[in-house]
């Protein structure tokens, strides 16, 4: 199997992390990341393909039976399933956030965490874009919404805002990939230096032959750059359109010309939360507490406290603007929500989003790790029940036609595919983090201080 | 990978993904197989395929006697209409009655006969050894008792049971659980007749019920619902203005929800306010009272007991209100009250009736509205005789019981026990219900869509029944040739029936030799003929001196057994449809409940849909509770028609039975007593109601539109009071030009030129919410029935729904109910159509919101935008053969509309204003090389409609009444501030209550 470097040297209490941060450590450190995977690993591997096997199992029933195996219920004809298409794209978002606007401003800590970042990025959207898949009624026939020529010579009506939505996340998972893959070159490069057997191979095609010589360093940065700046817009389009898809329904509760902003904002604050709920884990499993540091938690917290803040506002807005617009069918809608049936996911969503980011005001809790990576936990569920409020609440209270309210209950074929989801995504991060580097070496040896005279390749002192 | 692809490695590969995608649908996953649809081989001579022959016969499905169309294709018959000839329903039909279809088509009819060889199993026999079998009991059990117990029967096969028992001497005996033996007793002790007269609602002016459902299943409902809405309904300019409805009864039932007032009333006092007006009306000389002379002053003498205020606590009434009703019903000049229902069940609901014969005597109604002469034919037995015949069963003096179109064992508690003492019992039923189940030879009968009969529902009215096709289960036989076979007669039933008409020929023959004139009675349904009014005379010793109310204990509450509107006596829970359908006030489904008033549940600590046990001194059962202001406090009620332990898989064991609830023994009119008083305890349990209801408050959302009597009154053409500002000013310009640029692209390509624009008109003033237009669409438009636990979870698929919404109940304000038929309002301005991203819905350039089934995905984007919610998604394949939803399982699917696509999982579907009726009738005119005319496209729903509140037609049209109601002042659309343009108008509903004259 796979040889890689020796691991690095334990870290010393004495030697202050700049000391030891060389090109050199910087290399072994990340490398070691791809050793040969433990116990945990496959732990962790093996829980993700059963999440996944249960949802694929769930899947087939649905198939076979009928989407009635969910909860749905009159009115309530959108729920679960969109929820986490809406949850998932959401989390996608942190990742060109990260990758691009960080990197066209020039912010050097991004460098740690962008590459994880935007493999969830990747994998998040891969997850969402199942969902439309398998929440409609004859997914055998998903493609009629592609505009393809065909012998009935009809085109998918460009009117409808989920046409709109397929070439947002189509887009958005084309540059969103393309960008993870061209920021992986010049690693699998290093790691191809380094290994042998079968991963050698592997990333010497990868690699695309990758040298690293000066020519090849002026295309990739000028070719990132671009890529970033195009990839910036796509940060505001792509949950804006996904909000349209509410917001051009005339549906109470989803109507508004907020939407956009606050859908963007919802979705860079969970994708920042997940963004911490991963390395966390990463950076204690793989050692590499010495690259992701402290900073750099702080700075995701404060970027959480920014895109909370937004949110929060959002909520009063919300709210305020169904009350003053008179409009009864809002106030209703709004009523319902906060003191209907559903009042309990309206609070999670409400304490979880709009009350615990003030926490993050104070930079005790934003340097701690721990509490970082619970509150990071929470604004997922929160966020999650907010899309969940959003969507099925606002159906259910229907203030439109009163005699349609409904209740709604989520079954087993709601659940089983939602946790298949968490096993598909986990599965392709964890996949993902052995076999390539999950945090950038190259990038994150630009921002050190370059080796001097005196001090040898080697990093000893 | 040496060549590439050659023809061997593309076959391999075909064959492979082939099989891949082979191995999908055959574990269903993907689309449906594709079925081949084989054509005749020697084409039927008569049948044109693709287009429906009508046959006229008579629905059987309760004692009216309406007349049916039956409309069959490539023969079978699809669906029941009323038939436009017959005088009882006007063209009109009611959920049960159109339900017959699936009595006829049930997957659980008896496929042949069945003999018990053993005990507790019933085997299959020949119809030989069947008939020979019971002529062999017949004569074994000759002068030891023989006993024929047959349903309500008014024609021909109740005489040939009468001469058939003549010959071999027994006793017939009808039952029906809704006997009406009030009624007859209380004409009787009233008038000296036990007839039933002909009520002519349509001639009313005040109509005020005495507890009687005479729209759900009190004598005639469907012609007495039509005429309701002719006299209720309101049209602007009629010189006398719409007649008020008052309904007295301790319970809002399907009929009261239409009261413009209701007056809750101690149960059992009805009788004594019915007296109280009387006294009023006597006393004040508010009429002429009619009859020999001396007369009114000896019924003053005899009311003097019941003067308003002396009943005022007995009944619960304020001596200001029977003062102001009895003035209101005589000032009418053509007051109707009737009696019925509920307050013909009571232990004295014969002195009620009578009581109401004197109110309605006294005000001059009697040969106005109440009309003897035209009689209704309710000689339907008497529970009387049902008990003596129990009592019988269980000495053991009878030797032989036949049983036909009647189950015994469900509704009598001792019936079943009984029945074990007595030596050989036949069944004529077509189902196992309980009492086929105890049987010892089950000898099917044909359905009455199979068979010939007639009945005579009212005099002058000589209804026929024909088979209108042949028999689903060829190995049943018409009970009537069972019968001339036993009894080695020659012939046939048909010949038998002829040979009465032979008799009826000469009289009303008219000269028309027999063949003629009976080809025409059987094209029509029968013959009808007016029938002269006679005059009777009140007897003044129907006063009673003094009425007792109803005993009340401590911990007791008084209960009142209802017939489910639907259900019925039970009879109606083995059809799908009717089971399905929400019962019209609480809307519940599959299953039975006690209505329980909101103080009652507060004191009692319950919540609706927890389950409490009900004890009266006759039996114990569970039910759960709906709190409901329907019905007043301190009283409970319960329908009938659940609960069975037989009659098939639509019946079995489905709640409780509230027959169980009741005594066996008579009260002194011979009927049977439906108030008890039961005591009630929490089980702890819970279940959830099977309901569609969502909210039962409209909220203020103008969903329905009332005017009170005098505003509707000043409308004048031209106005329009419910006409709302829909959108600011400032933004008035942007939807100007917004519709300007909708417009121009509403002309390009098929939209090009000038189209209808269908349209409807709802006249909420005449509906009532009897749902019979639900069933219809059932019936057209192939919806699937989803049953119990999907309805639980709101999955129903009625296109057509009844909204109800209760009103007042709060600040003094009285409890009323609001009803709308709710179904696609095919927007001009539709928001599930822009969403839809495969253009399954679209917009037709007839004005239709069209829903492509082949093309729809199922995002259900459309019905998330649909602010009316009137769209359903096929949650489940219900139409898989032996599925685990199955809708239609065999023969039942033989039932289905061919011209409507039955619609596999995963679409959506919708109203679509009946396409199918619409290009029929464009493809008629076309033939015929004509326009379409104003009314020739009749969707189901407005078909079916007893109340004539659907009117259908082209908007474009200036000659159309569809166009005329539109500009109706009372006409609105419902949420008409979301710009939809609803192509359905809604006319507000007109409510007379106290105070609408001021």
């Amino acid at each position: 199997m796979a040889q890689t470097t020796a691991p690095p040297p334990p870290p010393s209490p004495t030697q202050a992390p700049a000391t030891r941060l060389t090109y050199d450590f910087v290399t072994r450190a990340i490398a070691q990341t791809l050793g040969h995977p433990g116990k945990g690993y496959f732990a962790l591997l093996g829980s993700a393909v059963t999440l996944l096997a249960i949802g694929i199992i769930c899947l087939l029933f649905l198939l076979r039976y009928g989407l009635g195996l969910a909860g749905y219920s009159h009115p309530v004809y959108w729920a679960v399933y969109i929820t986490c298409f809406v949850f998932w794209v959401g989390i996608a978002h942190s990742g060109t956030l990260i990758s691009a606007i960080l990197f066209l401003f020039r912010s050097g800590w991004r460098t740690a965490i962008y590459r994880t970042a935007e493999a969830m990025t990747v994998f998040a959207v891969m997850t969402a874009a199942l969902f439309p898949l398998i929440h409609i009624g004859r997914q055998w026939y998903f493609y009629w919404t592609l505009p393809y020529p065909n012998e009935r010579g009809l085109w998918p009506n460009f009117k409808s805002p989920l046409i709109w939505d397929e070439f947002a996340i189509g887009t958005y998972f084309t540059v969103s990939t393309v960008f993870l893959i061209m920021g992986l070159i010049p690693d699998i490069a290093a790691v191809r230096d380094v290994v042998t057997g079968w991963r050698r191979r592997l990333y010497s095609l990868t690699a695309l032959g990758w040298r690293g010589t000066n020519e090849q360093w002026r295309h990739y940065t000028r070719g990132y750059l671009y890529l970033a700046a195009l990839a910036t817009p796509l940060v505001l389009s792509v949950h804006s359109v996904v909000s349209w898809d509410f917001a051009m329904a005339i549906v109470p509760g989803w109507h508004a010309t907020l939407f956009a902003p606050y859908f963007v904002a919802g979705a860079i604050y969970s994708g920042v939360a997940m963004v911490i709920t991963l390395l966390v884990p990463i950076r204690k499993l793989f050692h590499l507490e010495d690259i992701i540091t402290v900073h750099h938690f702080e700075n995701l917290a404060k970027l959480c406290l920014l895109t909370g803040m937004i949110v929060s506002y959002s909520y009063v807005t919300e709210n305020f603007v169904a009350w003053f617009s008179g409009n009864p069918h809002e106030r209703a809608a709004f009523w319902y929500r906060a003191f209907g049936p559903f009042w309990w996911a309206s609070w999670t969503m409400n304490i979880c989003n709009g009350i615990l980011p003030w926490l993050l005001w104070v930079k005790r809790v934003r340097t701690n790790i721990v509490a970082l990576f619970v509150i990071s936990i929470f604004v997922n569920i929160g966020m999650w029940f907010e899309r969940f409020v959003i969507i099925a609440v606002s159906l259910a209270g229907e203030p439109f036609e009163r005699w349609s309210n409904a209740g709604y209950n989520p079954t087993w074929a709601d659940w089983g595919i939602m946790a298949g989801s968490f096993g598909w995504f986990f599965m392709w991060f964890l996949l993902f983090a052995k076999n390539f580097p999950a945090v950038s070496i190259s990038e994150v040896k630009e921002v050190l201080a370059p080796p001097r005279r005196g001090r040898g390749r080697g990093g000893a002192a | 990978m040496s060549h590439g692809m050659n023809r061997r490695r593309f076959l391999k590969v075909l064959s492979v993904t082939g099989g891949g995608a082979a191995v999908l649908s055959g574990c269903g996953i993907g689309p449906e197989p594709t079925e081949k649809l084989i054509p005749y081989l020697i084409a039927p001579e008569d049948q044109i395929p693709g287009t429906p022959t009508w046959y006229s016969t008579t629905c059987r499905e309760c004692a009216a006697g309406c007349g049916l169309h039956a409309k069959v294709r490539e023969g079978r018959v699809i669906k029941l209409e009323g038939n436009p000839d017959s005088p009882i329903n006007h063209g009109r039909l009611c959920a049960r009655g159109q339900a017959g279809l699936q009595g006829l088509y049930n997957p659980d009819r008896i496929a042949g006969p069945l003999v018990r060889k053993a005990p507790g199993r019933l085997e299959e026999t020949t119809w030989d050894s069947g008939v020979a079998l019971l002529a062999q009991k017949v004569a074994e059990a000759k002068r030891k008792g023989i006993v024929f117990v047959t349903g309500h029967e008014t024609g021909a096969f109740g005489e040939l049971v009468d001469d058939w028992l003549k010959a071999v001497g027994g006793r017939h005996v009808t039952y029906e659980p809704f006997a009406f033996e009030a009624l007859r007793e209380g004409n009787r002790l009233a008038f000296g007749t036990s007839a039933v007269p002909f009520y002519d609602f349509a001639s009313a002016r005040y109509i005020l019920s005495f507890g009687a459902d005479f729209m759900e299943t009190w004598l005639s409902p469907v012609g007495f619902q039509n005429g309701f809405s002719r006299a209720h309904g309101f049209e602007a300019g009629r010189d006398a203005a719409m007649a008020k409805f008052v309904s007295v009864a301790p319970r809002m039932s399907l009929t009261g929800m239409s009261a413009d007032e209701w007056i809750a009333v101690a149960p059992g006092t009805e009788g004594v306010l019915a007296l109280a007006m009387a006294h009023v009306i006597v006393s004040g000389r508010l009429a002429r009272v009619p009859g020999e002379m001396g007369l009114a002053a000896r019924l003053a003498n005899n009311l003097a007991a019941y003067a308003p205020e002396n009943v005022a606590r007995t009944t619960g009434v304020g001596a200001h209100v029977v003062e102001r009703l009895a003035r209101e019903f005589a000032a009418s000049g053509a007051g109707l009250a009737v009696a019925g229902g509920m307050a013909t069940h009571y232990p004295n609901g014969a002195e009620i009736v009578a009581a109401v014969n004197v109110l309605n005597f006294v005000a001059g109604a009697v040969g106005k509205t109440v009309k003897f002469g035209p009689d209704l034919a309710v000689d339907a037995g008497s529970f009387r005789d049902a008990a003596a015949l129990q009592a019988d069963l269980a000495a053991g003096t009878v030797a032989l019981l036949l049983v036909h179109g009647a189950n015994p064992v469900y509704s009598l508690g001792g019936f079943a026990q009984a029945l074990g003492k007595v030596a050989f019992t036949v069944s004529f039923s077509s189902y196992l219900d309980e009492t086929a189940s105890a049987a010892d030879l089950v000898l099917p009968d044909l359905h009455p869509l199979e068979q010939w009969n007639d009945a005579r529902p009212r005099t002058g009215v000589y209804a026929l029944q024909q088979p209108v096709m042949q028999p689903v289960f060829p190995n049943t036989m018409h009970t009537g040739d069972v019968l001339l076979r036993a009894s080695g007669k020659p012939g046939t039933f048909r010949d038998y029936l002829q040979g009465k008409w032979r008799v009826l020929h000469q009289r009303h023959g008219r000269g028309k030799s027999f063949e003629q004139w009976w080809m025409e009675a059987v094209q029509h349904g029968g013959i009808y003929d007016e029938v002269p009014t006679r005059t009777v005379r009140l007897s003044p010793s129907a006063i009673p001196p003094g009425l007792a109310a109803t005993r009340r204990g401590d911990d007791r509450y008084p209960l009142t057994v209802f017939p489910h509107p639907a259900l019925h006596d039970g009879r109606g829970a083995n059809k799908p449809w009717l089971q399905e359908l929400p019962d019209p006030v609480s809307k519940i489904s599959w299953h039975g409940w006690v209505e329980v008033n909101p103080e009652t549940a507060g004191k009692w600590q319950v919540a609706s849909g927890d389950i409490v046990l009900l004890t009266s001194p006759y039996g114990a059962m569970r039910a759960p509770v709906w709190i409901t202001p329907s019905v007043m406090p301190g009283v409970l009620a319960v329908p009938t028609g659940q609960g069975h332990t037989a009659y098939g898989r639509y019946a079995r064991d489905r709640s409780f039975n509230a027959f169980q609830l009741l005594g066996d023994s008579p009260a002194a009119y011979g009927g049977r007593e439906f108030l008890v008083s039961v005591t009630v305890a929490k089980t702890g349990d819970h279940r959830r109601l099977a309901t569609a209801e969502g909210n039962a408050r409209e909220q203020g959302e103008g969903i329905i539109e009332a005017l009170p009597l005098a505003k509707a009154r000043q409308l004048r053409a031209g106005q329009h009071p419910f006409e709302e500002k829909q959108i600011p000013d400032y933004a008035e310009a942007a939807r100007e030009g917004w519709a300007e640029a909708q417009h121009e692209k509403a002309s390009l390509g098929n939209y090009a030129g000038a189209h209808p624009r269908w349209a409807m008109a709802i006249d909420l003033a005449k509906c009532t919410g009897c749902s019979a237009c639900v069933t219809a669409c059932y019936a057209e438009n192939n919806l699937a029935t989803v049953g119990e636990e999907l309805i639980t979870r709101h999955r129903e698929m009625s296109w057509m729904r009844i909204e109800r919404y209760f009103t007042g109940g709060e600040r003094g304000v009285p409890v009323g109910a609001v009803v709308t038929p709710m179904l696609c309002q095919q927007c001009g301005n539709a928001p599930c159509e822009p969403v839809c991203p495969v253009y399954a819905a679209y917009h037709t350039p007839d004005g239709l919101n069209g829903q492509v089934y082949n093309r729809c995905i199922g995002t259900r984007y459309c019905s998330n935008n649909c602010p009316y919610k009137v769209r359903y998604f096929n949650w489940f394949n219900y139409a898989e053969p032996g599925g685990e939803w199955e809708s239609w399982p065999e023969p039942l699917q033989l039932l289905l509309n061919p011209d409507v696509t039955v619609r596999e999982k995963g679409v959506m579907e919708k109203c679509t204003f009946c396409v199918q009726r619409i290009r029929a009738a464009q493809n008629q005119a076309r033939l015929e090389d004509r326009a379409v005319h104003d009314g020739d496209i009749v969707p189901a729903c407005a078909q079916s409609c007893p109340s004539e509140a659907i009117v259908f037609g082209d908007l474009n049209d200036p000659r159309s009444r569809v166009h005329a109601l539109a500009e109706d002042p009372r006409g609105y659309h419902v949420l008409a501030g979301l710009n939809t343009k609803p192509g359905i108008t809604y006319l507000a509903k007109v409510t007379a209550g106290p105070g609408a004259e001021a």
